[in-house]
């Protein structure tokens, strides 16, 4: 008992001593560039909850770190370095609004079914392709899924700005999908997404499945040395396969829950870079699901706090891409004194 | 005169990617996938525009712009090699703070967050027009083309010199091939890796100040657009070898000129800008075939039985 929580706080202790530092080192910045810092940082982690309807927007934003999140997990604890999460959303996503629209008809439950089908295959697809050229070819993975995302972003601009454009409305964004796709708000907190509630409920399904199956074991095996897991005779290629297609398969439901639940349309710009921000919690949670869960809805309060404390005050809200920047590059660094346990 | 033209839009094409493709290289040479020449060449192009306009002295920018960069990368190495941080992961971490950075900086500083248009930008040198007539196609090819993209070109045969014939080349590889046996003949490998990510971002800052300083005279928040990516593909593309490296770089660029030339037969623009892209993950899937064909083991008795 005491050893299990003993090994779960050393665990906590470094992600909440880098998530620390780097909030006082922001709060330092803010000190010396605004005015008026006490309200910046208040904003920036409180106002989420000053109304129903900014912890709507809050839950919205954290499905999909959440679902990218989860997925990250997936591949990298098969030993696939995924950061291909962008462009698996926004196939996704597109794949949703163009299953939605050509299903005019569909009644409720079938449409949204239909069209979340559709994106996780989508999702799936995109995640397969740098998984099957990894196993295959040995095509190295970081550079191949920075290329799809590329690959992916530039694609759906193409199908949005042209077949399925809505010329009436502003910017790049498709037409409105039918109602019978439409997923249902969260009861009571009108504006949130009931796909949120869904994300929230796969981290513990995702941990039981990595780490109390024997499925997940060899996915696990695979990751941590394949060459043992080949001697021990799990399929290890087939194993990153099935890792990169569920993490694409996460991608691209988050895809689907915002065109389906929050956006209603497709939106060339509706992700603020949420591919690598889910890199960024999942990394921060040690690659553990129910850590994703913490480190997803910090970000979502984050990101969404620095948009009210750019209203209220004089400072920008790039001031967390900044402070990103400095939370990832030493987010895996090792002081030679084990400051920080990793 | 149809040739040149395109031979021109292909050396356009081509240098930033050339520059972040021989960045990517010497570092892949000290064992180091570097995903954050991205990140240079974007503070490098934002330097170059802040200091030219704050300075109109056009040396004082591109030396600061070269200067960032390098300065970023030497974090980069700092976190990464002396504090032994996953590279791939503090890359990343790079290039997020790279453009939260500039951004930071635009919107804090310039009160601006779409990027900086100054209203006036000296010009860097550029090879003057008619100089080089005598020689056919190539010559007005070169012609107007900045002193950047001469020096990618020379840098291609230099970095195989450096890496190749110089005993801090051999040493470089050594540490690249085998760490312990490097350490073991008495290199410093440490010091080696922090001087191959120094020298990618030197080159990552010419290949930022290119993109800025060449003809835009502007800085944009997306500017680099993934050249940086591309020029690791390259180098993957080329298994790290400088002439291949330089092949692919140039390969990647022909097909970037030739979706510039489409764009002209009004094909859509996304499918353009797709080209490059396109070209380097189908060129690094190609690449990998051919090297799993050569290295695939003559076929013995069937594992399975």
């Amino acid at each position: 008992m005491t050893g299990e929580t003993k090994r779960l706080a050393r665990a906590i202790a470094g992600p909440v001593a880098i998530v620390a530092a780097v909030l006082a080192g922001g709060f330092v910045l803010v000190l010396i560039i605004s005015s008026d810092p006490v309200t910046a940082y208040r904003d920036l982690l409180f106002a989420n909850f000053y109304s129903r309807s900014n912890f709507a927007l809050f839950v919205n934003r954290t499905m999909p770190l959440l679902l990218i999140g989860l997925g990250v997990v997936f591949s990298f604890r098969a030993g696939v370095f995924n950061v291909g999460g962008e462009g698996q959303l926004y196939f996704g996503a597109m794949a949703a609004a163009a299953a939605a629209l050509a299903l005019p008809s569909a009644p409720f439950p079938l449409g949204a079914l239909a069209s979340i089908g559709a994106a996780i295959a989508a999702g799936a697809l995109w995640g397969w392709i740098p998984g099957v050229l990894k196993v295959r070819l040995d095509v190295n993975e970081v550079v191949s899924t920075l290329m799809l995302n590329f690959i992916a972003l530039l694609t759906t601009e193409y199908l949005v700005t042209n077949p399925l454009r809505d010329q009436t409305a502003y910017g790049a964004v498709s037409f409105v999908i039918p109602r019978g796709a439409w997923i249902p708000e969260i009861p009571g907190l009108p504006g949130a997404t009931s796909g949120a509630v869904v994300a929230v409920l796969i981290a513990p399904l995702a941990w039981l499945a990595l780490f109390r199956t024997e499925w997940g074991a060899n996915l696990r095996a695979a990751g941590s040395n394949m060459r043992f897991a080949e001697a021990v005779g799990v399929d290890a290629g087939k194993q990153i396969i099935i890792a990169m297609l569920i993490s694409g398969g996460l991608s691209g439901l988050a895809g689907a829950f915002y065109v389906l639940g929050i956006g209603h349309r497709f939106e060339q710009n509706f992700s603020p870079a949420f591919g690598l921000i889910g890199l960024t919690v999942a990394l921060l949670a040690r690659l553990h699901p129910i850590g994703v869960l913490a480190t997803a809805a910090f970000y979502a309060l984050v990101l969404n706090g620095a948009a009210y404390m750019q209203i209220d005050t004089d400072v920008p809200r790039s001031i967390v891409g900044l402070l990103t920047g400095f939370l990832v590059l030493f987010m895996t660094a090792r002081p030679r004194r084990g400051l920080i346990a990793v | 005169m149809q040739a040149s033209q395109f031979l021109a839009s292909v050396l356009d094409q081509t240098t930033p990617i050339l520059l972040a493709a021989l960045a990517a290289m010497i570092t892949t040479r000290a064992n180091i996938l570097n995903v954050a020449v991205e990140g240079m060449m974007l503070v490098a192009a934002f330097v170059a525009i802040a200091v030219g306009e704050a300075t109109n002295d056009v040396a004082l920018a591109f030396s600061c712009a070269v200067l960032a960069a390098i300065l970023m990368s030497l974090l980069f190495g700092f976190v990464a090699i002396v504090f032994q941080a996953d590279f791939i992961v503090a890359g990343l971490g790079l290039n997020i703070l790279a453009a939260g950075g500039t951004l930071f900086v635009l919107e804090e500083f310039y009160q601006d967050p779409g990027g900086l248009r100054p209203d006036h930008f000296p010009d860097i040198w550029h090879v003057p027009s008619g100089s080089l007539d005598w020689a056919p196609v190539i010559g007005p090819a070169i012609e107007r083309q900045s002193f950047i993209v001469l020096l990618a070109l020379a840098l291609a045969p230099l970095s195989a010199l450096l890496l190749y014939r110089t005993p801090l080349g051999y040493s470089l590889r050594a540490v690249g091939e085998d760490e312990q046996a490097a350490r073991a003949v008495g290199i410093h490998v440490v010091r080696m890796k922090l001087f191959a990510v120094a020298a990618s971002g030197l080159l990552a800052g010419l290949a930022g100040a290119q993109l800025a300083m060449d003809r835009l005279h502007f800085f944009l928040p997306d500017m680099t657009a993934g050249r940086g990516f591309i020029g690791l593909a390259a180098t993957l593309f080329g298994g790290g070898l400088p002439w291949a490296t330089t092949g692919a770089a140039f390969l990647f660029g022909f097909f970037g000129a030739l979706g510039d030339r489409l764009q002209l037969l009004q094909a859509p623009s996304q499918l353009v800008l797709m080209a490059p892209y396109l070209a380097a993950t189908l060129g690094l899937v190609v690449a990998r075939w051919r090297a799993a064909a050569r290295n695939r083991p003559a076929p013995i008795a069937s594992a399975e039985t």
